[in-house]
């Protein structure tokens, strides 16, 4: 018998009989490839959470008639090769009908050709590369807005802020989603009319940002534009503020995390970022959301609604289809998802199979993001 | 029937895996086999992967043509390389390869034409796993063939005692350049392997952590004979997958756990077992004899008495 | 500009404080300790976790270092003194410290998790109140206080091991460990020694590291590591002096690289004089000669 990070929710057979039904539910299998180790883990372990908890509300909301989800959650390590491997377990030993995953861009783009060719849906659900991702094929969805969803408006909003007109950009230049993120932030500011007064680089490992930020900083900008994982972001913030920078920092999608203000403390304050989800909301949704997570006591992110809402999303998929949970009933439901509710907002699929919902901006005041109307 | 075809399936990856991971392993194993602890392979393989992702996909070239330029500009590269540095001894040589790949993987975050960090994608999937497999037979066999010819002879004595073996006439700085090419051109080949079986090739791949996975593929197989280096690739490969299996039993999270067992293993077959995984059955048979023989004098009185 | 000088100077530090313990170890035994990285790293845990404790930094910064100290022990027993007699005892060294620092990188990562993590804040004074203005750039108080440990403890050192007879031991074992021997010296104690010391130094690098940047994970060595064997190679083969002057001129050359080139060259210049030197220059800055060539 395999236990290895099978998580398996059952109803209680009770709550089955009241359904009506007498024949057992179907179970649906969902194969889900997270970074949990390897340099990713600390979004893995929030996209865990987030699937976890929104397998067993469904389950427990009896919303699908006689259709019982399980999650089956495996570690890729951060890595392509085991994402890999990951994925063809899934496909080919436990026959999921649909695969949430992975945690990063370069890993998706070597595993989900995998899924595309065996015809098994998948869902991403924090790669946000705008390019090589669902234009892989018709089998691999997101709900992750890529940055082109967010960074643009969100930097629309600081400017009719702040007014500003001058940019300094700080990136990761040796990782797929930050130099990702860069390209987005580069090409907006031009389109905005916006100076780049300096770019400067830096690389995964390194904690010493002062010499990059000293040589932007004396080049006069109004605003620090920064696209960084958060093991890198809170250093840069701090050492930023040290160097004597007062003005606004605008964060990419890396800076969406509770970590920020917990180790850069004050020195997060004033941090601009564009968020996919708006935590302070009160959709009904994000409510049940916010309640299901802190019954589970998880503080949850970005990272951690991302991967709810695709689990809902299957959920809806599944719906649509008339209770169906094979690997076509998941991919033609998705065709038909639309103005479903979610913690992200109003979800819809475009015909480019990318997630469709509001962006925000935020700001970290008194410790804590909270939206900029 | 379908429960083996399915079986093949789930593991198709890792099974192409243990023949890319021989292929690298034996371009360690190469230098290793003359004394040179040479540790550029994952610049090698990082230069092969992005050539015939470049040649398959830009230049519209034969899959073949391309592995050819794969194991070819990684070996081109490594003269010109390999006539400074070679002179350099022990960890020194070590130093200034791992200088050499780092040059390289830092090369290719910054080349915009290859999408720096985001690497190549949607290459096509046109390396099987009979393919890799060829290659390693091949492989195999010229080392084979290596074995107990002149050359042989020629490394083994460079690696025991390279100035003697220098008065005995043997030149010995060409063989540890032709040692570092065909190190080179096997990096590359199973860079080229890679990169077509994978989808994708990015430069994180070819780091420094990569190059130690390499090395320590060929040290925990056995450095002592040529089969050593895929048998600690194969051995290494399957491992985190059983551990898969195995992390719920023991309480440890997966990824600690692979690391654990990693670094156990390496640490005992260093100590414990220089020669290697491969010289275990060995090992053991001489410990059962020494056993017997110890028994046998002991049986013998109990039996006059 | 001056603010640069300081970065520099500051960055420098903290690769002189973590290259003095690597080459040390290099000097005396010629073997590459991958582990150091690993043990810079789990210090600046145990720092962390004795601050949480309640413990003041001043008190925390000692345990820690011991803590490495005795960690370097270990390791010296564990996975260097058996390989001692080998022949190829350079490789499979360098080959055990790597099965080491893997260890040890996997229970860190089985206890603390793999998040950064920081020292509660309060541990040093941060923030605008504690720095001041200085050669036309700002510098905190902290980063002063990482300069002159670096300086001291490259001083006490150097005293350690030229003015005491356990640093002539070292050195006499350094020289050749046979004729260490021959002359009535404790080839087993020196060596352990060098151990300790290095492995202290390198905690304390760890925990400076940590209170510096605030940035504190499993696989925070990782960027130290090869940057560290940078410094070596550039000062010279096991020569302490050596480590400080280049520590210092590797850390101003990035710096430097940054403002005027741009951050991207900064990595490739780093390793691509590193092979350079190697070539071009083996002993490095300060080495003895020729010891590296063939």
């Amino acid at each position: 018998m395999r236990l290895a990070g099978r998580i398996s929710l059952f109803f209680a057979a009770a709550s089955l009989l009241l359904t009506g039904s007498a024949r057992a539910a179907t179970v649906v299998k969902i194969g889900a490839a997270l970074s949990l180790t390897g340099p990713a883990a600390a979004y893995g372990a929030q996209q865990k959470a987030g699937i976890l908890a929104a397998v067993d509300e469904i389950n427990k909301s009896g919303r699908l008639k006689g259709v019982k989800l399980e999650a089956i959650i495996e570690d890729d390590a951060s890595t392509k090769e085991q994402g890999i491997a990951v994925f063809q377990r899934f496909i080919n030993k436990d026959k999921v009908s649909a695969i949430i995953g992975p945690t990063l861009s370069n890993t998706a783009t070597a595993a989900d050709p995998l899924a595309q060719g065996a015809k098994v849906p998948v869902v991403a659900i924090s790669n946000t590369l705008p390019k090589g991702i669902t234009d892989i094929g018709p089998y691999i969805w997101r709900v992750s807005l890529t940055e082109a969803q967010v960074i643009p408006s969100a930097l629309k909003a600081a400017q009719a802020k702040f007014g500003f007109k001058r940019a300094a950009v700080l990136y990761g230049n040796d990782d797929a989603f930050t130099q990702g993120g860069y390209g987005v932030m580069k090409s907006a500011l031009e389109a905005m009319g916006t100076t780049t007064v300096g770019t400067q680089t830096f690389a995964k490992p390194d904690k010493d940002y002062t010499a990059q930020l000293t040589a932007l900083l004396a080049a006069k900008p109004e605003i620090l534009v920064v696209s960084a994982l958060v093991e890198n972001a809170s250093g840069i913030v701090t050492q930023a503020r040290q160097l004597g920078w007062q003005g606004p920092i605008f964060g990419g999608n890396g800076f969406n995390s509770p970590k920020l203000m917990s180790n850069a403390g004050p020195a997060a304050e004033g941090v601009y970022v564009g968020t996919a989800w708006n935590k302070p909301s009160t959709d009904a949704a994000n409510l049940a959301f916010q309640k299901a997570m802190a019954d589970r006591k998880h503080d949850p992110d970005q990272f951690c609604a991302q991967a709810y809402t695709g689990v809902l999303a299957i959920a809806e998929a599944i719906k649509l289809s008339g209770g169906k949970g094979g690997r076509e009933d998941i991919r033609a439901g998705f065709l038909k998802v639309k103005g479903l509710p979610t913690p992200l907002g109003t979800f819809a699929f475009n015909k480019d199979r990318d997630g469709e919902h509001s962006a925000a901006l935020q700001v970290v005041k008194d410790g804590k993001f909270q939206i900029v109307k | 029937m379908e429960q083996l075809t399915d079986i093949y399936l789930t593991y198709q990856s890792t099974i192409g895996y243990i023949g890319i991971n021989a292929l690298l392993a034996l371009s360690i194993y190469v230098s290793l086999s003359c004394g040179q602890l040479a540790l550029g392979s994952a610049g090698f393989a990082a230069i092969g992967a992005y050539a015939s992702a470049l040649a398959t996909m830009k230049a519209d070239l034969p899959f073949p043509v391309a592995l050819l330029v794969a194991a070819l500009l990684p070996a081109l590269v490594a003269v010109p390389l390999g006539l400074p540095v070679l002179r350099l001894k022990g960890v020194f040589l070590a130093i200034a390869t791992i200088g050499f790949g780092e040059v390289v993987r830092l090369g290719l975050v910054n080349w915009d034409y290859v999408n720096g960090a985001q690497g190549i994608v949607a290459i096509p999937q046109k390396a099987s796993i009979w393919m890799i497999y060829l290659a390693v037979a091949v492989t195999l066999f010229l080392l084979w063939r290596v074995r107990g010819s002149k050359w042989g002879f020629a490394l083994e004595a460079i690696r025991e005692d390279e100035p003697a073996a220098r008065t005995m006439g043997i030149p010995s700085t060409q063989y540890k350049l032709a040692m570092l090419v065909l190190g080179a051109a096997l990096a590359g080949l199973a860079g080229g392997l890679e990169a077509h079986f994978t989808f994708m090739v990015a430069p994180n791949g070819f780091g420094f952590s990569r190059v130690v996975d390499m090395l320590v593929f060929a040290v925990v197989g056995g450095a002592q004979v040529f089969w050593g280096a895929v048998a600690g690739a194969a051995f290494l490969t399957v491992l985190p997958e059983a551990l898969r299996e195995l992390a719920p039993l023991v309480g440890i999270e997966p990824g600690p756990l692979r690391l654990l067992v990693n670094g156990l293993v390496l640490l005992l077959v260093i100590l414990f077992l220089p020669a290697g995984l491969v010289s275990l059955p060995r090992r053991l048979r001489e410990r059962r004899a020494a056993r017997k023989a110890a028994r046998a004098p002991a049986g013998g009185a109990g039996a006059a008495a | 500009m001056g603010q640069q000088v300081i970065n520099g100077l500051f960055l420098g530090s903290i690769y002189a404080l973590f290259a003095l313990g690597y080459t040390l170890v290099f000097g005396v035994l010629d073997i590459l300790n991958l582990a150091h990285a690993a043990v810079f790293m789990v210090a600046t845990f145990v720092a962390v976790a004795l601050v949480g404790h309640g413990l003041d930094i001043l008190l925390a910064l000692p345990l820690a270092v011991l803590f490495a100290g005795l960690l370097g022990l270990v390791l010296e027993r564990v996975a260097f003194r058996p390989l001692r007699a080998r022949t190829d005892s350079n490789i499979a060294g360098l080959i055990s410290s790597l099965a080491a620092a893997t260890i040890i990188e996997a229970v860190a990562l089985e206890i603390w998790g793999p998040n950064i993590t920081r020292f509660p804040f309060g541990t040093m004074p941060e923030g605008p109140a504690s720095q001041f203005q200085l050669l036309g750039g700002t510098v905190s108080r902290l980063q002063l206080t990482i300069i002159a440990v670096a300086v001291l403890l490259f001083l006490v050192l150097t005293w350690l091991v030229k003015g005491t007879r356990l640093g002539r031991e070292v050195r006499a074992v350094a020289e050749s460990p046979r004729s260490a021997r021959v002359l009535g010296v404790n080839v087993d104690r020196a060596i352990a020694a060098a151990f300790f010391i290095s492995s202290a130094l390198g905690g304390a690098a760890g925990v400076l590291y940590g209170l510096a940047f605030n940035s504190i994970s499993p696989d925070m060595g990782h960027g130290v590591e090869l940057k560290g064997l940078a410094v070596i190679v550039l000062g010279g083969m096991g020569s302490m002096p050596g480590a400080v002057l280049a520590g210092f001129a590797l850390g101003l050359t990035e710096v430097f690289v940054v403002a005027n080139l741009g951050g991207s060259w900064r990595d490739v210049i780093s390793f691509a004089g590193l092979f350079l030197f190697l070539v071009l220059r083996p002993r490095g800055l300060m080495g003895a000669a020729a010891t590296r060539e063939a």
